[in-house]
């Protein structure tokens, strides 16, 4: 309640400032029905269910972070909670999801009072729908800010939190030769990936946390290793193609596959990229997987990492003490990417489009949700 | 094989040898033009390929060119030739443009080659063509290269285009896919085909090979002769049996595809199939046929009734000959005609008249010979007794005149001589009219072995009579000899003539044998003296009756053994050597056929032959 009261008084004040300047009043205002696009398609907001994909469950994730600010102890949100701003009103699975806002929110009523988020729009259609104003919040992929900046659409970039990483499938005869999973790592040109497929939004990994977070990413190196991988395939010649997965509704990631395989190819080994369909196994030896960061703060996000990416690459996850201290979170770092099981590509992060109407829109941090109970709808300009 | 089968099979023959020859002739003539005409019709499509190969040269030079001039890629080309220009903001430009060019490929490459943007292979941003900055693409045009794309390696036909700026290049590099599109741009005639290899894998892959439709199965079949394209690029052809079936061959023409520095980048493959010559040939084949088998049967009734017809005055004149052969002298040929088997068979008339006037001559020739003959023996014969009845008649007349008292002396004596010389002219009489009346045979199982012992035995006191030099009688007479069907009486005579004959040959003395053998239930007797022999003369007129070598025979005496064995159906022959003997040799039937054989076999070996 004191946040939100906190708000109205910098509004206000705000609005006294621009009155002074002979300008419109910015003075937040309640109604209206905040409009939101994503592409991902969440088909359950239950978060016991098993969401299909990653970029499913990051979605599912934003929208019971609207609903309920709480998190789970394992960092997931928990949905209809009933103590958040929003409610659940309608709800289509896989298409629509209607909220309205939650008069009794202990840090008072949002200043919408409803939202609703339409799921599954392309990236090219959220990009129109916001250059024409049929919707006000759309995300909008690393890749295509260049162009939605110069359609005049507004933008918000949050701090490179997401991790796109390459995970080794456990027990393919690939997964399971270490010279093939370094020599892929050795290939992979992450400056150019970053640069040219992400149109320089990200930055390359080498670790598993960010520079901003640990500061310790400078460590890991993310160039090309040309020689030492070209010798690395040379070792592992004998062994068969490289199938490298990717989601097949995933451009981005199909992108990032083509790359990497065109990058093994140039270091001399042989990747093929194979798209999965939700639900099939694509029976590849690796795959894409994409992961935000769970907390800005390092152990924390690496200890939710190692924990989310630990299984997948057959690896048991590293523990860390509660207290880690950076020295250690570095070693832990250090000693899983040493297996060369998870291979990390890019930080990337969330970008948002904002329609002209959206007010006070503040870019969440790592580990936070989509923060629409703060944001207010002014007129279209 | 009469004249008339090997006539019909002459015919038959020359026919199935016309039309096989005909048939073959035009299947050899046919393949030859269906290969000339594909020939010409795989040349033509290779003509034709090559005119729209230039013309898609053209096409792509210009639509390349087209994209280097648009306004995009010129500013495209004046950003980058800024200082640290930053190129990643048209990474995603060539899919657009190339869109808009309908080009399968376009890279946009710096002035050092790296990708900029491809539409290909969008993933390739940042890597360098090596081959494409330190080159002059002014003139250059269109050329062949393989293509990496993002699903794999393509075959391309490609065209650079530069766009300068300041002394900074901004490269494009466009072409079309080659493939089943292109493939299906090229307008075949029918039973013809194009196939694209696509040179893209280090070994043949029967995946590189497409049609118009995509791939092609058995593509495994063209491995050898891709192999073969692969190691020594050239134009070449080949045929390819699908299946056993030959009208499922198909025959291949391989033009090469070479790329910018004259390597082989695909070759392409003009499929003609060889099933309408193949059908084609087999209709040939099977009207031929039909034409051979009603030919055949057309030759079968043609040659049948012409041999007939042809034949049928020879098969006439070979029964005339058979008559003629059989006795008939008077068989005459039917002629018709002027043709040379009528004129001989008009030359077998004439020899057959001919023949019948010369036997007929000599048969009275003969018959006048043989009065003659009689005559004279009759005559010699008569004259003997006549001459002592003459003089005696004479004396009785003589003693009447002039001594009277003597003539009935002389009257008693010489009526005594009268009678004499009577009963002697009686005896002469007498034999001429046994001859003349030979009694026909009266058969019975005759022992010949025991007929020639009672012979011998009869003789064996004149054998070695007092006065006359002895004859050694030497028997060699088979044991078991079969009996025959014979005239024991007749038999007896014709052996003991035979036997008085060889004793008249031998007036020194000699050896008299007589020999009996025996096969298949017929009888051979053998009667050798070792006389002086006979001359082949002699030998040649011995059984003519009233001909004798003696001073006082008749001359009946072997014509009468002849007649006996020619009654009982056998045979007798002689054989002569002057100074050495004589032998008669008789063959005899185990019974005597109803029509004796007259037939005298003689061999006279006195002149040494």
């Amino acid at each position: 309640m004191k946040l939100r009261l906190l708000l109205l008084l910098a509004a206000t004040s705000a609005g006294l400032f621009a009155a002074g300047r002979a300008e419109p009043a910015r003075r937040p205002r309640y109604g209206g029905m905040l409009r939101v696009e994503i592409g991902a398609t969440v088909n359950s907001i239950d978060p016991s269910v098993a969401a299909a994909s990653s970029e499913e469950a990051a979605a599912r994730d934003e929208i019971c972070s609207a609903i309920n600010e709480r998190r789970r102890p394992e960092g997931a949100f928990a949905a209809n909670a009933a103590s958040g701003p929003f409610r659940v009103a309608e709800w289509e699975p896989g298409k629509r999801l209607m909220l309205e806002a939650n008069p009794s929110y202990r840090e008072g009523r949002p200043f919408v009072d409803s939202v609703e988020i339409q799921m599954g729009k392309s990236s090219r259609d959220r990009l129109l729908d916001l250059e024409v104003e049929k919707t006000d919040i759309a995300e909008i992929p690393a890749e295509e800010v260049r162009r939605a900046s110069e359609a005049g659409v507004r933008i918000a970039v949050s701090q490179p939190d997401q991790l796109i990483a390459l995970v080794f499938v456990p027990g393919r005869a690939i997964s399971e030769n270490a010279h093939s999973r370094e020599a892929l790592s050795r290939s992979v040109n992450r400056s150019a990936i970053v640069n040219f497929i992400l149109q320089k939004e990200g930055e390359p990994a080498g670790g598993l946390l960010p520079q901003w977070s640990s500061g310790t990413a400078f460590l890991f190196s993310t160039a090309v290793d040309a020689v030492a991988a070209r010798n690395l395939w040379a070792e592992v010649s004998g062994l068969p193609k490289i199938s490298l997965g990717y989601d097949a509704s995933d451009s981005l990631e199909q992108s990032l596959a083509e790359r990497i395989a065109v990058d093994a190819r140039a270091a001399g080994g042989l990747v093929t990229a194979v798209a999965i369909h939700a639900g099939a196994d694509g029976g590849e030896d690796v795959r894409i997987v994409r992961l935000g960061m769970a907390s800005p703060d390092p152990r924390e996000a690496l200890a939710r990492l190692v924990a989310v990416l630990g299984p997948m690459a057959g690896s048991p996850g590293e523990t860390l003490p509660a207290a880690a201290t950076p020295q250690q979170v570095y070693e832990t770092e250090r000693a899983v990417l040493n297996t060369y099981r998870i291979v990390p590509l890019v930080w990337m992060p969330r970008v948002y489009g904002l329609g002209a109407r959206v007010r006070d829109w503040k870019t969440p941090e790592a580990g936070e949700g989509w923060p629409f109970a703060d944001v207010w709808l002014g007129d279209a300009q | 094989m009469t004249f008339r089968t090997r006539l019909f099979l002459l015919v038959v023959i020359a026919l199935l040898l016309s039309v096989g020859i005909v048939a073959v002739g035009v299947t050899a003539v046919t393949r030859r033009a269906f290969e000339d005409s594909n020939h010409a019709r795989s040349e033509a499509l290779v003509a034709q390929f090559e005119r729209e190969f230039d013309r898609h040269k053209q096409d792509i030079v210009h639509r390349v060119q087209g994209v280097a001039d648009a306004e995009a890629t010129v500013r495209m080309a004046i950003d980058l030739s800024r200082p640290k220009a930053d190129v990643s903001v048209y990474v995603n430009d060539a899919r657009g443009v190339s869109a808009s060019h309908q080009l399968d490929f376009l890279d946009f490459a710096s002035d050092d080659g790296s990708i900029i943007s491809s539409n290909e292979s969008p993933a390739r941003f940042g890597y360098k063509i090596d081959w494409l900055a330190p080159q002059g693409w002014a003139s250059t045009g269109a050329f062949l290269m393989k293509v990496d794309t993002q699903s794999g390696p393509a075959l391309g036909l490609t065209s650079v285009s530069v766009v300068r700026v300041g002394d900074k290049n901004l490269y494009v590099l466009g072409g079309e896919r080659l493939g089943k599109d292109f493939l299906r741009s090229l307008v075949l005639p029918s039973g013809m085909r194009a196939l694209l290899y696509m040179n893209l894998d280090p070994d043949f892959q029967a995946g590189d090979l497409v049609d118009e439709s995509g791939l092609i199965a058995y593509g495994e079949r063209f491995r050898e002769f891709v192999e073969q394209e692969r190691a020594q690029p050239g134009e070449r052809s080949f045929t390819i049996a699908w299946t056993p079936d030959a009208a499922s061959a198909e025959s291949f023409h391989a033009l090469p595809l070479l790329g910018r520095q004259g390597e082989l980048i695909g070759a392409l493959l003009v499929g003609s199939s060889e099933r309408e010559r193949v059908l084609l040939e087999r209709r040939i084949i099977l009207l031929a046929t039909a034409v051979a088998g009603m030919g055949l049967l057309f030759g079968l009734l043609l040659s049948w009734w012409g041999a007939a017809r042809v034949t049928r005055p020879v098969r006439k004149l070979a029964e005339g000959a058979r008559e003629v052969s059989e006795g008939n002298w008077s068989a005459r040929v039917e002629v018709r005609g002027s043709n040379e088997i009528s004129q001989l068979a008009k030359s077998f008339n004439h020899m057959t008249e001919q023949l019948s006037e010369q036997r007929e001559h000599l048969v009275q020739a003969e018959r006048v010979a043989a009065w003659r003959e009689l005559a004279r023996r009759l005559a010699h014969e008569l004259k003997n007794p006549l001459f002592p009845l003459q003089t005696t008649v004479e004396n009785l007349q003589r003693a009447k005149e002039q001594s009277p008292e003597q003539f009935e002396e002389v009257f008693r004596e010489s009526t005594g001589i009268l009678l004499s010389e009577i009963e002697s002219l009686k005896k002469i009489v007498g034999r001429f009219s046994d001859f003349a009346k030979m009694p026909q045979p009266e058969i019975s199982s005759v022992d010949l072995n025991e007929t020639i012992r009672a012979v011998v035995k009869l003789f064996e006191s004149q054998f070695s009579a007092v006065g006359r030099p002895p004859i050694t009688s030497e028997l060699h007479l088979e044991e078991g000899l079969p009996s025959i069907q014979a005239d024991e009486a007749l038999l007896r005579r014709a052996i003991e003539n035979l036997v008085l004959n060889a004793m008249d040959a031998m007036p020194a003395g000699g050896v008299l044998m007589l020999r009996t053998t025996h096969q298949n239930g017929d009888v051979d007797l053998e009667i050798s003296d070792t006389g002086s022999g006979l001359t082949r003369e002699e030998c040649d007129r011995l059984f003519t009756p009233y001909y004798t070598t003696k001073q006082h025979g008749t001359g009946l005496g072997l014509a009468i053994v002849q007649s006996v064995v020619s009654d009982h159906g056998g045979r007798i022959s002689v054989e002569s050597e002057s100074g050495v003997g004589t032998s008669f040799f008789i063959h005899l039937p185990a019974k005597p056929s109803l029509a004796p054989e007259a037939a005298v076999i003689q061999k006279a070996s006195s002149n040494g032959e």
